[in-house]
């Protein structure tokens, strides 16, 4: 298990990065490396380039305002999960946070590596997603930005060319009466979701006015739940969960069955999950319900 | 060989345990194996090669992080310390002690991922039993079913012990 | 707890062996735990010769094949590779050996010739610069070869039909060993009983996965091979290299370096260590292998996976009349060395556990499939027979209202049952099954009562409890596993001229602690200190021929074999002590560290003295008295039967340990969540050597029954037989928040014919958790019409198993 050859460079711009990006056909950008080099060691991915981004000016920034917080590319997950600010900007990166692998993978594991790696059953994606957060794409053309929310496509499978780098994702500052919140069910502590729910209430009044619903783990990408949007709505901590329960359900139809869990599972197991986290999330009438 | 962007090969300076390295590394050799062949430290293990484990954690620039699954290109420049580096003299530190006297290790092979993944984090952020077992998380141990791991930590850090029947 | 200690001299030679200097019993902590403390431990991995190479196995992608042709040529012309070598190359090595006569021939080759198995089956082996460019060249290779693909069997039900593809042309279907059974106590049974019911239990394929993955280094010296082997018995490892190699056996010096775990999977001998040694003989440079991961999770044995058919008569006051079962054992390709075929045999004859229930029918099955071939892991067959029974009786308390705890009291065994010949022969030999089982119980009666009114106010959540009374057959006989080796082990003491003791042992260290426990033993014996006694194991050069470590032994082997030989030298030490005390040897006792008169207030003739005398002041010894002080002990564990009798019957382990578990659960309906919420276990292995040691064995051995019981399955492709794992991402080790913490407490029943009273105490704590995990979790989800039939059980399997309750409750 070790990986096959390759090229490495270490760029000091972004120019240069997106230059030696577009170089080969199979350079890959190198972050924090935690999904990235274990299968470089199964020699599943074979690059012919990495390029580095460590010494890249102007990615290791991670800026908290009223707008929301900024993570740039080589900005680590615990770098992240610690920061108070960020915490109190957008609560929901924590609560994600906490179920990323473990503190080592953490320490050097990338906020946007992770958003750019688009495992299906990733939290971050899905936090992204039902968080309204944006990415910034540096590319041969220059700079672009996109929503988290579409950028999904499949399995490992983004928006993002070839050629182009994330270089950073501002997350929208929570909302006054929206609560942000991460569950999932795991097979063991740190492992990715068999079944997860990213979601952002807007509470009114104890119950949800509106939510916006993302499952990840489920299906072959984070998924926003819209049947399960429309129903939540009006739902509070008494409400029957049977209609918002069988919204998931159907959502999730195409759920994928894997060794750890059958389709029909993931229907159920994320249909029971919402329920229960409306539930948690509306008796906390908009409090910090949810903060594992 | 070397292509227009980049080297197969590379120059790496790195301070390990306190003893600056310099050498010229293949791009692809694991931080791992640099430490363990091309240092010679052989206490830091390797169990899985792909990061979950956690049996070759060592500490970077003060953070714990899985050498197998970290090029050593990734830490040029970067302060690495090893279970090497714990005692001084032989003189083994509280946690060792501890590690010792309540026969958290029973092969021995996982013992100084743990090790290093508790030197590197600070105690105090570890104030419940479910954090500690949280925190031990990160590194597997086949033998002791971690119980005594468990034990021993709290003991060192002044955590009341895990409670049984989640009480 | 008092304990009555039977301590005889095993020799019956000298009762001085009485002696107690109070290190039996003692919590000592260990000597092992330094040098890993320290980073200094020394693994295979760890070793580094001059002018060593790497190598790189290259293993099938295809589970059923015939090779075709490999072109070695890209592979050979890469910088940095030194040699390729094929099954051609390796004409000269012999085959593994066939030694067990019932089953059938596989004719297993170091690398296969000219068909593969199974995915990871070695066929070629690369020799390169690095490791790294080693595997460069193996991906060359595998590019290079050309397979026809076979039909795979990938499932127990395929492998067994009529028309099923055959692994092996030359046998008339797929199993290895079938040994049909027939009671006629169990048919009468059968008939007379007023209802019966059948079901099909299922245990899932696993490994004992230690953390540091097999490892070899070889090196050839001038026509002498040292081989350094990540392996449980370095002695027969030895024996099988020179034997396949045709070496004289002196000219091989196997050494096992510290290890880190081995769990049963390093019991077997590897083609790896066959290849190792050859090649460095061949290249006349060291070479170094060290299993990956990948190839450890696809090459390392499996175990573990078993499917039981069994029938079961009972009357309606719950009395459990008879069980048929047919036990197929799933041994994947079969391409080992021990056979994969014990574990079934041990699961047979150890099914009804600390019960008392003579009739049992087992017919054990071993069944090839295109799958990595299985063989040992802690427990070795019994959990699996373990699950089912408990499976069994809680199924008959449901359908007849029986109490699950009384119906369990009306079975167990009881102390005056003992010694207590069970169906299969095995001879428990003491044990305190009742009061154990009621420990259990009473232990986790108030957990369970906790645990239910912690989730009164969630109807989303049940609660409930299982139970496990085991026996665990300890110190078994290897010939019916191995069909060569048998039972004894062994030990050499010496005590040199300044009065230290040298004990070394044919047993070896995983990391259990065996070196420290050796200690206490010899210090015990001999009234030394245990500080002055060194251990010598794991090396054929150093250390006299045994069996190794595996089968719950050591404790028992070290124990027989260190007093024997202690014994003996301190016979001998007596008479050159009266000698210089001129006194009768009769009249000399040992005390604090020397030996003096008896009564008298002569002064003391200390060990380093009579040693000095024994080894370097000859002069001093008695007159016409042999020089040295240095003897050996054999130990041959007494009741240890080896054959079968006529009746089929056999008592295959010396002494028989057994516990009781309990644990309680609770189980989220909507989403199939499980949390163990307490674990008790009460565990007997007889007099205990280092109660500390013993804990940690049951708590390490919990764990891996949890793993089994809920995490750990190998998942192969139900049509091409191609694994679903190749990582720990799909193989579940749980992690410390997986592992509940458990209270363990002992009673201590001697072995009322080993010496000390030792019984072993490595594997029982695998026993219990799937039985129990099981267990609770259908009696959570008993109103739901829940009753769990397989391992592991998931959230997803607890959910599937709601579903299909509902089901049949809306069908019927």
């Amino acid at each position: 298990m070790k990986p096959a050859a390759f090229d490495y460079c270490r760029p000091a711009s972004i120019d240069e990065a997106a230059a030696a990006l577009a170089s080969s056909d199979s350079a890959k950008v190198l972050a924090g490396g935690q999904s990235l080099v274990p299968s470089m060691n199964f020699r599943i991915s074979q690059p012919s380039l990495l390029v580095d981004i460590r010494d890249v000016e102007g990615l290791d920034g991670l800026e908290v305002d009223q707008d929301g917080v900024s993570i740039g590319a080589s900005v680590t997950q615990s770098r992240v999960m610690n920061s108070d600010e960020a915490y109190s900007a957008v609560p929901g990166l924590r609560r994600a946070l906490r179920f990323v692998g473990h503190l080592q993978i953490r320490n050097r594991g990338t906020v946007c590596g992770s958003l750019a790696h688009a495992d299906p059953a990733a939290e971050l994606p899905a936090l992204a997603m039902a968080a309204g957060a944006r990415l910034t794409v540096r590319g041969p053309q220059g700079e672009r930005t996109a929503a988290a929310d579409g950028f999904y496509l499949g399995p490992y499978w983004t928006g993002l060319e070839q050629s182009e780098i994330i270089t950073g994702v501002c997350f929208p500052a929570e909302a006054p009466g929206t609560v942000t919140v991460v569950d999932e069910i795991a097979r063991r502590s740190g492992d990715f979701a068999v079944v997860g729910l990213a979601a952002a209430f807007d509470l009114e009044d104890g119950s949800v006015g509106g939510a916006r619903l993302v499952s990840f783990g489920v299906s072959g990408r984070p998924q926003r739940l819209a049947a399960a949007e429309e129903a939540v709505r009006g739902f509070h901590a008494g409400a029957a969960g049977d209609g918002l329960y069988g919204a998931a359900y159907e959502d999730a139809a195409d759920a994928v069955g894997d060794i750890h869990a059958s389709g029909e599972y993931r229907r159920e197991a994320l249909g029971s999950l919402l329920v229960r986290t409306a539930r948690a999330v509306s008796a906390s009438n908009g409090g910090k319900a949810g903060a594992r | 060989m070397t292509s227009d962007q980049g080297s197969r090969e590379i120059d790496l300076t790195v301070t390990i345990n306190g003893m600056e390295v310099r050498r010229r590394v293949p791009a692809r050799l694991l931080l791992s194996d640099f430490i363990r062949d091309e240092v010679g430290l052989t206490g830091t293990h390797v169990g899985c090669e792909h990061g979950y484990c956690g049996a070759c954690t060592v500490i970077a620039d003060g953070d714990a992080i899985r050498s197998c699954s970290t090029l050593a290109v990734q830490v040029d420049g970067s302060d690495i310390r090893t279970v090497e580096d714990l005692a001084s003299d032989g003189e083994l530190t509280p946690m060792q002690q501890a590690f010792h006297e309540n026969h958290a290790m029973q092969c021995g092979f996982c013992t100084a991922g743990f090790l290093m993944t508790l030197e590197s984090v600070d105690p105090d952020d570890y104030r419940e039993p479910e954090q500690v077992v949280e925190l031990l998380s990160g590194n597997l141990c086949r033998c002791t079913g971690y119980q005594n791991i468990v034990k021993a930590v709290c003991s060192v850090w002044g955590v009341e012990g895990r409670r049984r029947d989640s009480q | 707890m008092t304990v009555q200690m039977k301590v005889e001299s095993p020799t019956g030679i000298n009762p001085m062996i009485r002696h107690r200097s109070g290190h039996i019993g003692s919590s000592l902590p260990r000597r092992e735990d330094r040098s890993p403390l320290l980073g200094r431990r020394r693994y295979v991995a760890d070793l580094k010769l001059p002018g060593m190479l790497e190598v790189a196995f290259v293993r099938s992608p295809e589970a059923h094949a015939l090779i075709r042709s490999i072109d070695t040529g890209p592979a050979l012309a890469l910088p940095g590779v030194h040699a390729v070598y094929t099954a051609a190359d390796l004409a000269e090595v012999g085959s593994f050996p066939h030694t067990i006569q019932y089953i059938r021939p596989v004719d297993q080759r170091p690398l296969a010739e000219d068909r593969v198995r199974y995915v990871g089956s070695p066929y070629a082996a690369v020799v390169a610069a690095d490791r790294y460019t080693a595997e460069d060249a193996a991906a060359l290779v595998s590019a290079s070869t050309e397979f026809e693909t076979l039909p795979a069997v990938a499932v127990l039900d395929q492998a067994l039909a009529e028309d099923a593809p055959r692994l092996y042309d030359s046998w008339p279907d797929n199993r290895l060993v079938d040994f049909p059974a027939e009671k006629p106590e169990v048919t009468k049974a059968f008939e007379e009983a007023d209802h019966t019911f059948t079901e099909t239990y299922v245990s899932q394929r696993q490994t004992g996965l230690p953390l540091e993955c097999r490892g070899v280094v070889a090196e050839d010296v001038d026509g002498q091979l040292t081989v350094w082997s990540s392996t449980q018995s370095p002695h027969i490892v030895r024996t099988t290299i020179a034997m396949m190699l045709g070496i004289p056996e002196p000219q091989v010096r196997v050494i096992l370096p510290a290890m880190g775990g081995g769990f049963g999977a390093k019991t077997h001998q590897y083609p790896e260590d066959i290849v190792l040694a050859w090649i460095a003989r061949k290249l006349g440079r060291p070479v170094r292998w060290i299993e990956d991961r990948f190839e450890n999770l696809v090459s390392t044995v499996h175990a573990r996976d078993q499917r039981h058919d069994v029938e079961v008569a009972y009357d309606d006051d719950g009395t459990i009349r008879a069980v048929r079962c047919a036990a197929y054992c799933d041994v994947g390709s079969g391409e080992i060395f021990m056979p994969g075929t014990a574990t079934v045999f041990v699961t047979a004859g150890c099914i009804t556990g600390g019960y008392d229930f003579p009739n049992m029918e087992v017919r054990p099955v071993c069944v090839v499939t295109n799958k990595t071939p299985s063989g040992a892991y802690r427990g070795f067959g019994t959990p699996e027979g373990m699950f089912v029974m408990e499976r069994i009786i809680d199924r008959v308390a449901r359908l007849t209202g029986a109490d699950r705890v009384e119906l369990r009291r009306r079975m167990i065994l009881q102390e005056d049952q003992m010694p207590y010949i069970m169906h299969s022969g095995g001879k428990v030999d003491s044990g305190s099954h009742a009061k154990g089982f009621e420990r259990a119980a009473a232990l986790i009666e108030q957990s369970l009562a906790r645990a239910k009114a912690r989730y009164a106010d969630d109807p989303d959540v049940r609660v409930g409890v299982g139970y496990n009374n085991y026996v665990e057959p300890t110190t078994p006989t290897y010939h019916l596993t191995t069909g060569h080796w048998a039972g004894y082990d062994s030990a050499t003491i010496r005590v040199d001229p300044d009065g230290a003791v040298r004990v070394a042992l044919g047993n070896t260290d995983l990391g259990q602690g065996a070196e420290t426990t050796a200690a206490q033993l010899a210090a015990e014996a001999l009234g030394v200190d245990p500080d002055d006694v060194t251990v010598v194991m794991g090396d054929t050069d150093r250390a006299p021929y045994g069996l190794g470590a595996w089968g719950s032994r050591g404790a028992v082997v070290m124990t027989g074999s260190v007093l024997m030989a202690a014994d003996r030298v301190l016979v001998k030490a007596r008479e050159i002590a009266a000698h210089m005390l001129e006194a009768s040897s009769d009249d000399v006792v040992l005390a604090d560290g020397g030996f003096h008169v008896a009564g008298s207030g002569t002064p003391k003739v200390s060990w380093a003295k009579v040693a000095t005398a024994a080894w370097a002041r000859t002069v001093d010894l008695p007159e016409g008295m042999e020089p040295g002080l240095e003897m050996s002990g054999y130990f041959e564990p007494p009741d240890l039967e080896h054959l079968p009798g006529a009746d089929g019957k056999v008592n295959a382990a010396a002494t028989w340990s057994n516990g009781a578990h309990a644990g309680v659960v609770s189980v989220r309906i909507s989403t199939g969540e499980i949390r163990i919420e307490d674990y008790a276990v009460v565990h007997d292995c007889g007099t205990m050597i280092n109660p500390m040691l013993i804990d940690g064995q049951v708590h390490g051995a919990v764990a891996q029954g949890i793993a089994g019981a809920m995490y750990e399955h190998f998942q192969y492709d139900p049509e091409t037989a191609q694994p679903r794992f190749a990582s720990f991402m799909e193989y579940l080790y749980p992690t410390c928040s997986e592992v509940p913490e458990m209270t363990v407490e002992h009673f201590e029943t001697p072995a009322p014919e080993q010496p000390l009273g030792v019984k072993g105490c490595g594997e029982g704590g695998t026993i219990g958790p799937p039985a129990v995990i099981t267990g609770a979790v259908s009696d959570a989800l008993a109103d739901l019409g829940v009753d769990i039939t397989a391992t592991p059980v998931t959230p997803a399997a607890v959910r599937r198993a709601i579903r299909e309750a509902a089901a049949r409750g809306a069908a019927s």
